[in-house]
């Protein structure tokens, strides 16, 4: 489309990406602190990429240029790091704003406080992007962006979201001890125009555990509609920056995912919501231009205009008037002229057909995402001399592994369907299946992992037998030891550290980036 | 149409299946179009010119079905002749057509669903459809897929055809319709949830299950419901089982669906292109005249196979003109677009007609205006007239000058005066001539049973009417319908959802989004200060009393006098409802936990006395015996059989009470003749089976009532019920006389046991030690107790009363007693009481005249009776 491209060059700042990251509790005891290091969880490794990698190349891709980047306070030194270093030379295009806020890992707040805090940094339309999303390659971020564009300019939508449909997940394989498996959201939506309806809420689930319910509203206005609960929140949500003025009146809610965007999806059917909200949302302007050109093209649809403003008897009564003498049709006319913003929040469907898409905010998921790494690449000796002097000749590594720079890989150990970091040492003999394996660990030989994830500077000792385990960050293995589905996690530590540190229950709060504000600015 | 819907698909059909069938329901079951319906069916109203019936044997005729039920209740005369005169009563038609009068009592589909189970018409798959439908819908091929699925499938006991269309399609009613929750795939129906218009349904729910075996599922609210259903030959018994489904949708779909026994699955069929629309409602009728006009309905379209048989050109503009030239136009007369005018109409100089429909032999006066006008035959419209957005009647005479507004409704026969000036949504219909029956007889009523009281409620409020409609005007304005009079009434019915049902109604002043919060509805209903529009007392018959599914009673207007009268004519209902239900239940060998609860039901229902229901219950079960003269032993197998099968049903008819059962045993023995003599057998039986006691007996004996007090003196009700008393006198003698021997002899009974036929002449020994045993031990002694009591406390009646052997014949026949069997005391006792009763028939003849068949009994047979009640004795 034309005007896109035109918007991308010249109006510099169309979008602001913001980009929450947060502690990642549901990846607990990998975003534990390594020591007093804290590990940001937008740093954890996906396929030996820091996952905020994923994000912010799909946002350069589509050419969005500023990111807020939010996370807490403590992760602010690593961050700027990780920012100064690699963003800048692998992403040159990107202008990072770096913004923490202070935070405790189990005192979170909300991602609404965290906008609302922000919004005077955001004065343009924004996206929220989560950092542990990793985008499907069938779909760009620019599609989402067209959508909005095209929606908002011309029916007045007020934003867009991004479901994907979960892929499913063997339940054999999931552990049960790493967490529950994340379920689906039902959510209804109508294909035709793309558009989120409703979001079933823990609130609604609550309220009315063993039955589903839906506003006749919703239904006179869509009445052929979807829902279903093979999808999930992808945490992208491209918004108009109205949205944010309704939001800071919103007070009370916490989460965007589970409280604002269903919230805002309601105004587009109830009537009373629209009146109260819809001045707020959608602000009377003098801009009329594009819809009314939009409305000269071919390519209009005339979607849905029939509106919850109530006609008066007078023009009901023409209108009815007019159909009954003289329609050929038996559908009611719309009446073209009534353009009324629709405050329709769009969606765009990732189905899993289409290509892998998945958030890594929990254990299984992360592990999944791995793999799903894996199952794409094929594993090729290191071409330098350096790095391939490293790996062993004798070691047997399959082809759908990867390792990481600097590893060194001793005689006759074997990896298969593996991740291994780097600056790691795989010792003699010692066998990892279906692990992930982060940076500077040191597997001892002989040592058997399988289906493991294992923090960064974790050690493992001599024959130790681990199987479907996870540890924190520095957590050492005794030699000889075997595990199965657990959490390895370093208690010592938490006599001499804050009790944070302490897995304790996961902190349900879904939203990883949940998070507290109390930022400098 | 047969010979052209010879299609492939009707081919398989037919290899597969000879006959497909459908049922018409022609009854409305509501009363909508009063008062249209004053005097005729709904389904025979015309709807461009021919009558909704017609319209809807065309639709099934093109769809191939070749056999058709019609199911009809009110004016089923009128359906019937009209079934006779129409052509597919033809041979050539291949049509076979059976009209089938239902129960009076039939208030819902589901009565009727129930009724086509009695009647045991269904043999395979069938078409369900109302007799209001308009479709051109290929339903054989609906047909096709349902036989399909249920080949992998036997569950899958109900095909819907619904139409997709948009949320506010004309023809899709806003009244009344349904959330259906489909699976994208396979259309499997997974829930559906009735929706009202008003008070506007705010949320529907689901339950959450569905998603857990259909993650997507679609949610439809734009969907027609065509009310053309394939169903399987299940769907009337699940109806019969399950007696409170009155609606289709609402109660059948929505139960089986919500059912977690059943498991039963009802399926979509997803009309994409094609028309089928119901006229449920004068709005509904306005739209889908339009559709007509408009050719959506093709083939089906008034210039081509009119389903009255009528011709008519196709003009520029839908405008459709009768072909046999017998129209006459003005010259400057302008008839718009959307009109259809039958034969041997004048339509006057500078009349315009608009979007309207005009029967046959009408005349449109000069000048007259009709927009979105529907007109029935021989109707005459006054010069200078304006009809807008209404229904006249056939043969109604509209003054000149007079002025219909929309809304408005005009029965047959009226005649309104000069410039008169209706209301908007006026009703009209005609005087009665003649009081007592002129508006249609109350039996026959469609909604109309009750329309003598209505009328006259109607009759009542005419003060203002002659400003209304006119001076030299025979009609009766019927009142506004007031949203104040209905709370009763199911809302679907209720004043403001009609509304949204109404011709020329556009309901805009009603809340009909939901606001998404506390929004009241901003009324402001201003067209009537009237009440009692529903002031449908139920006096005139007791067809009007309501039955279990009821759902159109309006008891607001009752007076007390009438509810005296209304629960009189309840009773009587409820007495013959008891007696319909339990000869099903006889014949169809309900058990008797669900006899029971339908009982119960009934009860409710009508709102009677529990003695009610006993009486029911007890004379049933006697008028259930047969009789069986001249052969005591037969009659006692017989009523043992009975009594053993039914008896508990008396106690569980909501109440136990075994002093009134005896009561009324013994009043409805003496009651019925011939039945009299039954009584001492059946006590004894009750006695046996535990249902009464022997105190109970005392008990009844001791009562005033028992003896006839009250009874008027010398009428042969106090007969019977002497003699009835004087055999429980007997019992009680017996009860007594047993006890103080049982008292003497316990010893002996364990040796009494074996053969007591041979020790026992007289009747006494064996009935001592019976009674001795059956106070302590099994079924099986009980049994032989009472077999004994019977004959014994029988004996000394024995002048009297017929049923009971006399102990001189039971003394003089013990030889032939061992000579056959006699290894238990009870089978030799049955076969010599069986036995002498034919030796006391005689004496016995002159009280009891219906039992003079004496024919003498082969031992054979008797025999086999005694044994057989042995063996069922014995496996108790």
């Amino acid at each position: 489309m034309d005007f896109d491209e035109s918007s991308n060059k010249i109006v510099t700042r169309e979008f602001v990406a913001v980009v929450l990251s947060g502690f990642g509790n549901e990846l607990i005891p990998l975003t534990s602190n390594h020591g007093d290091e804290p590990s940001p969880k937008a740093l954890l490794p996906i396929a030996n990429k820091p996952m905020i990698e994923y994000p912010l190349s799909w946002l350069e891709q589509s050419g969005v240029a500023d990111v807020l980047l939010i996370c807490p306070t403590s992760h602010r030194s690593a961050m700027s790091n990780y920012i100064q270093s690699d963003v800048s030379s692998s992403f040159p295009s990107l202008r990072i704003d770096l913004q923490t806020y202070e935070e405790s890992q189990d005192l979170a707040v909300g991602t609404c406080t965290l906008l609302r805090h922000f919004s005077s940094r955001i004065q343009s339309d924004f996206i929220i992007l989560p950092c542990d999303f990793v985008p499907p390659p069938g779909l760009t971020l620019t599609q989402l962006l067209n959508k909005f564009r095209t929606e908002t300019t011309y029916d007045g939508s007020i934003a867009t979201a991004c479901f994907y449909e979960a892929s499913r997940t063997d339940k054999s394989a999931a552990t049960e001890e790493w967490g529950i498996l994340p379920s689906n959201v039902p959510i209804v939506f109508d294909e035709r125009s793309g558009t989120l309806l409703h979001v079933d809420t823990p609130d609604d689930v609550d309220k009315n555990n063993e039955e589903f319910e839906l506003r006749m509203s919703l239904l006179s206005q869509y009445p052929r509609t979807k829902l279903s609960s093979s999808f999930r929140d992808s945490h992208v949500y491209v918004c108009k920056r109205t949205v944010l003025d309704a939001l800071s009146e919103k007070a009370h809610l916490d989460s965007i995912r589970e409280e604002f965007i269903p919230w805002l999806c309601k105004p587009q059917y109830q009537r009373t919501r629209r009146e109260k909200y819809g001045n707020i949302l959608s602000p009377v302007s003098n801009n009329v231009s594009q819809s009314l050109a939009l409305k000269h093209s071919t390519l209009h649809v005339p979607g849905q205009k029939r509106h919850l403003r109530r006609k008066t008897a007078e023009e009901e009564e023409a209108a009815d008037e007019h159909m009954r003498s003289t329609v050929p049709s038996p559908v009611e006319d719309e009446d073209e002229d009534a353009v009324e913003p629709s405050l329709r929040v769009g969606l765009v469907v990732h189905r899993s057909s289409s290509g892998f898409a998945s958030r890594g905010n929990n254990l299984h998921s992360y592990l999944d995402l791995n793999r799903f790494f894996l199952s794409q690449t094929t594993y090729a000796l290191p071409s330098d001399p350096e790095n391939r002097s490293l790996i062993d000749h004798k070691a047997q590594i399959s082809g759908d592994s990867m390792i990481g720079r600097s590893t060194r890989v001793e005689e006759r150990a074997s990896i298969k369907r593996s991740v291994i970091g780097k600056h790691c040492v795989i010792g003699k003999m010692a066998k990892i299946v279906s692990c992930v394996v982060l940076d500077h660990c040191v597997i001892a030989e002989g040592a058997k992992l399988e289906g493991c994830i294992l923090g960064a500077y974790t050690k493992v000792g001599t024959k130790a037998d681990l199987s479907r385990c996870v540890t924190q960050p520095g957590y050492e293995v005794p030699a000889g030891e075997s595990a199965r589905s657990e959490k390895l996690e370093v208690s010592d530590w938490a006599a001499h550290e804050t009790s944070e540190d302490q897995d304790s229950g996961e902190d349900e709060n879904e939203d990883d980036e949940s998070t507290e504000e109390e930022s400098d600015e | 149409m047969p010979p052209k819907s010879s299609s492939g698909n009707e081919k398989d059909i037919a290899e597969e299946d000879e006959v497909l069938q459908a049922v018409i329901l022609a009854d409305s079951f509501n009363k909508r179009f009063k008062p249209l319906t004053v005097g005729k069916p709904r389904c025979l109203l015309p709807i461009c010119n021919a009558t909704l019936l017609d319209w809807t044997f065309e639709s099934l005729a093109l769809a191939g079905v070749q056999e058709i039920f019609v199911i009809c209740r009110s004016y089923a005369d009128q359906v019937k002749a009209a079934i006779r005169d129409s052509k597919w009563s033809k041979p050539s038609t291949g049509l076979k057509i059976v009209p089938i009068v239902t129960a009076k009592e039939t208030f819902s589909p589901g009565d009727a669903m129930r009724d086509i189970y009695t009647h045991q018409i269904i043999t395979s798959d069938f078409v369900l459809v109302t007799g209001d439908l308009v479709s051109n819908v290929r339903i054989d091929e609906v047909v096709r897929v349902h036989k399909e699925r249920r080949r992998t499938n036997k569950d899958a006991i109900m095909t819907m055809v619904v139409k997709e269309s948009g949320a506010t399609h004309r023809t899709r009613s806003r009244g009344e319709s349904g959330v259906y929750v489909l699976d994208p795939n396979t259309h499997e129906c997974l829930h559906y949830e009735p929706v009202v218009g008003y008070p506007a349904t705010s949320r529907v729910t689901m339950p959450r299950e569905i998603l857990a075996e259909h993650p997507e599922v679609e949610v439809r609210y734009d969907f027609i419901d065509c009310s053309i259903d394939v169903c399987s030959v299940e769907v009337p018994s699940l109806f019969q089982d399950n007696f409170d489904y009155g609606d289709i949708r609402r109660d059948f779909v929505y139960g089986v669906l919500t059912s977690d026994l059943l498991m039963k699955s009802v399926h979509c069929y997803v009309v994409k292109d094609g028309y089928a629309a119901r006229v449920a409602d004068t709005r509904s009728y306005d739209a889908v005249s339009k559709d007509i006009l408009s050719r959506w309905t093709f083939p089906l379209v008034p210039d081509d196979n009119h389903p009255g048989g009528h011709q008519y050109e196709h003009l520029r503009g839908n405008k459709y003109i009768a072909k046999d030239n017998s129209v006459s136009l003005s010259r400057t007369c302008k008839i718009g677009n959307n009109t259809l005018i039958g034969s041997h109409t004048t339509i006057s100089a500078n009349a315009s007609v608009h979007a309207s429909v005009i029967g046959q032999r009408c005349t449109i006066g000069p000048g007259a205006i009709l927009r979105d006008a529907y007109i029935f035959d021989d109707t005459h419209v006054g010069a200078g007239a304006v009809v807008e957005g209404s229904i006249v009647g056939a043969r109604v005479t509209l003054g000149d000058g007079c002025r219909v507004p929309r809304g408005c409704l005009i029965a047959d026969s009226v005649a309104i005066g000069a410039n008169a000036k209706l209301r908007k949504f006026e009703r009209v219909s005609k005087k009665r001539e003649a009081r007592p029956q002129a508006a249609g007889d109350g039996s026959d009523g469609d909604d109309e049973e009750d329309s003598d009281s209505e009328l006259e409620e109607v009759e009542a409020n005419q003060e203002d009417a002659a400003q209304i409609i006119g001076r030299d005007s025979n009609a009766l304005v019927w009142p506004h319908p007031s949203p104040d009079d209905d709370e009763e009434l199911d809302e679907r019915e209720s004043f403001y959802n009609q509304r949204l049902m109404r011709i020329g109604d556009t309901a805009s002043d009603l809340e009909l989004s939901d606001g998404g919060s506390t929004t009241s509805a901003s009324e402001t209903e201003t067209e009537s200060d009237f009440s009692g529009m529903h002031g449908l007392s139920r006096t005139s018959s007791a067809t009007s009393a309501s039955g279990p599914l009821s759902s159109a009673v309006d008891p607001s207007a009752e007076t007390s006098a009438i509810h005296t009268l209304s629960s009189a004519a309840a009773e009587t209902e409820f007495r013959s409802e008891v007696a319909q239900s339990l000869e099903r239940a006889f014949a169809e060998g309900h058990s008797v936990d669900n006899a029971a609860v339908e009982l119960k039901t009934l009860r409710m229902a009508s709102n009677v006395p529990l003695r009610r229901v006993r009486e029911a219950v007890v004379g049933a079960i006697v008028d259930r015996v047969p009789l069986v003269p001249g052969d005591a032993a037969a009659q006692r197998a017989e009523i043992a059989k009975i009594v053993r099968r039914w008896g508990p049903l008396v106690d569980k008819i909501g109440g136990v009470d075994p002093v009134e059962t005896v009561e009324v045993l013994q009043y409805h023995c003496a009651a019925a003749g011939p039945r009299l003599p039954l009584f001492a057998q059946v006590l004894a039986q009750l006695y046996q089976q535990d249902l009464v006691e022997e105190e109970d007996i005392r008990a009844w004996h001791a009562s005033p009532a028992a003896r006839g007090e009250g009874v008027k003196p010398g009428s042969a009700l106090l007969e019977g019920l002497k003699k009835c008393w004087a055999i429980g006198a007997k019992m009680i003698e017996q009860f007594e006389s047993e006890e103080e021997e049982e008292s003497e002899e316990e010893s002996e009974e364990e040796s009494a046991d074996e053969k007591p036929a041979r020790e026992a002449p007289a009747a006494k020994p064996p009935a001592k030690e019976d009674e001795s045993e059956s106070e302590e031990e099994s079924d099986e002694e009980s049994g032989s107790e009472e077999s004994e009591d019977a004959p014994a406390t029988a004996k000394p009646t024995a002048p009297k009363a017929a049923a009971v052997s006399s102990s001189s014949s039971q003394t003089s026949k013990p030889a032939q007693t061992e000579s056959e069997d006699s290894e238990t005391d009870e089978g030799s006792d049955e076969f010599v009481s069986g036995e002498e009763e034919v030796s006391a028939e005689a004496p016995a003849k002159p009280t009891t005249p219906a039992a003079t068949v004496s024919s003498a009994p082969s031992a054979a047979p008797a025999k086999a009776a005694a044994e057989s009640s042995d063996e069922s004795e014995e496996d108790e």
